[in-house]
């Protein structure tokens, strides 16, 4: 079972989040704050991160930067599922090293497992 | 010298008010797309049956509470973007830009997009040198989005879109070839006017609100530059955009 951590702070959002890829036969891992989320990317065999970018305490790009720091880390493809969309948090997120930007609004769920698929791939 | 110093002082407060009200509107706008997305999750649930199966009846009402919502949704990025274009005081930064570079960033904000609807998005690169335009870089980034998200959002799945550039004079022209649904004659002069929307782009996809273009040439026409549409005879339209050269050595 491919497991997927989800950073994620807005508990509506992270239930039908992960309720659907729970029901896609992904095995799910949360965090709902940055600081959460930089103590749970180090869980083992984590195949794909899902990243909020306002999160309370560290926000998502923090955590981009930690993942690309770290060896062990850095291999782990994360698509940036944000309801932002400015261009400036788009480009920072590729510089570091976001495999996927995705505004939430813009996408259903069953779009968003399509695309982790891709990523998956 | 007196009059200077308070001319001064008014261009820093109005520049500080105008960056809150951009603040504002960018949290505003994460907020509501924050709540709209849950509702479109949990109508496309309803849609997709997940949660039981729906009567004919109850099928329909979700269907139009799902496209209600997506207008919502768009008009919410709409206004977004024309929030940032349309706002005669905000001063544009120009500069140089090297247009070739900032269209393959762009290329990457429509990978999902793309995937989605399964149409290609293909880059004829130009050869050889060109030189910088002269323009603003975010709002530049503006055109190249709302051009390419047209002519992906009127393809049909698996559609091609073509995206091309070239020095025309003292100008680099940028173009958008797509084989969509095209432009009906009759909708050709009102294209580019405030909230338009052409019967066959409403049959296609009736979410828009309008703005797109008007934005994009807004934009456009700051920048000193013309924008224009050509119909293909298989079908499909070209966008092309004039934008002057940088004489910035």
């Amino acid at each position: 079972m491919k497991k997927i951590l989800i950073i994620e702070d807005d508990s509506f959002l992270l239930e039908l989040e992960a309720g659907k890829l729970k029901n896609e036969g992904y095995e799910i891992i949360t965090a709902s704050s940055g600081e959460e989320g930089l103590l749970k990317i180090n869980e083992p065999n984590i195949e794909i991160i899902l990243l909020d970018l306002i999160l309370p305490n560290f926000d998502g790009f923090e955590i981009l930067k930690k993942l690309k720091e770290t060896d062990e880390l850095k291999h782990i493809p994360v698509i940036v599922f944000s309801n932002l969309s400015e261009e400036k948090d788009i480009l920072k997120s590729k510089e570091l090293g976001a495999s996927n930007f995705m505004v939430k609004s813009n996408f259903t769920l069953d779009e968003l497992v399509k695309q982790i698929k891709k990523v998956l791939e | 010298m007196e009059e200077i110093e308070k001319l001064r002082k008014e261009n820093v407060q109005l520049k500080t008010i105008n960056e809150n009200k951009s603040d504002v509107i960018s949290i505003t706008a994460h907020q509501l797309r924050t709540s709209l997305s849950a509702l479109k999750w949990i109508l496309k649930m309803f849609i997709d049956e997940d949660v039981g199966k729906l009567t004919n009846e109850q099928s329909e009402l979700i269907n139009k509470a799902y496209s209600s919502n997506e207008r919502m949704l768009s008009l919410v990025n709409d206004l977004l973007t024309l929030s940032h274009t349309e706002d005669a005081s905000i001063t544009y930064a120009f500069e140089k830009i090297d247009f070739l570079k900032l269209i393959e960033q762009s290329l990457f904000d429509f990978s999902g997009e793309t995937s989605k609807k399964g149409v290609e998005l293909i880059f004829l690169r130009p050869e050889g040198f060109l030189p910088p335009i002269l323009g603003d870089k975010e709002m530049v980034r503006v055109i190249v989005q709302n051009l390419i998200e047209n002519s992906i959002k009127y393809s049909n799945n698996g559609g091609k879109v073509f995206i091309s550039l070239k020095q025309v004079d003292e100008k680099i022209q940028f173009s958008v070839r797509d084989t969509g649904i095209g432009i009906n004659k009759e909708d050709k002069d009102k294209i580019f006017t405030k909230f338009f929307r052409a019967s066959n782009a409403i049959q296609k996809d009736n979410i828009g609100s309008g703005l797109g273009l008007f934005t994009t040439k807004n934009i456009v026409e700051r920048h000193g530059g013309k924008i224009w549409f050509e119909n293909a005879e298989d079908g499909g339209a070209t966008f092309f955009v004039l934008l002057p050269i940088s004489s910035i050595i």
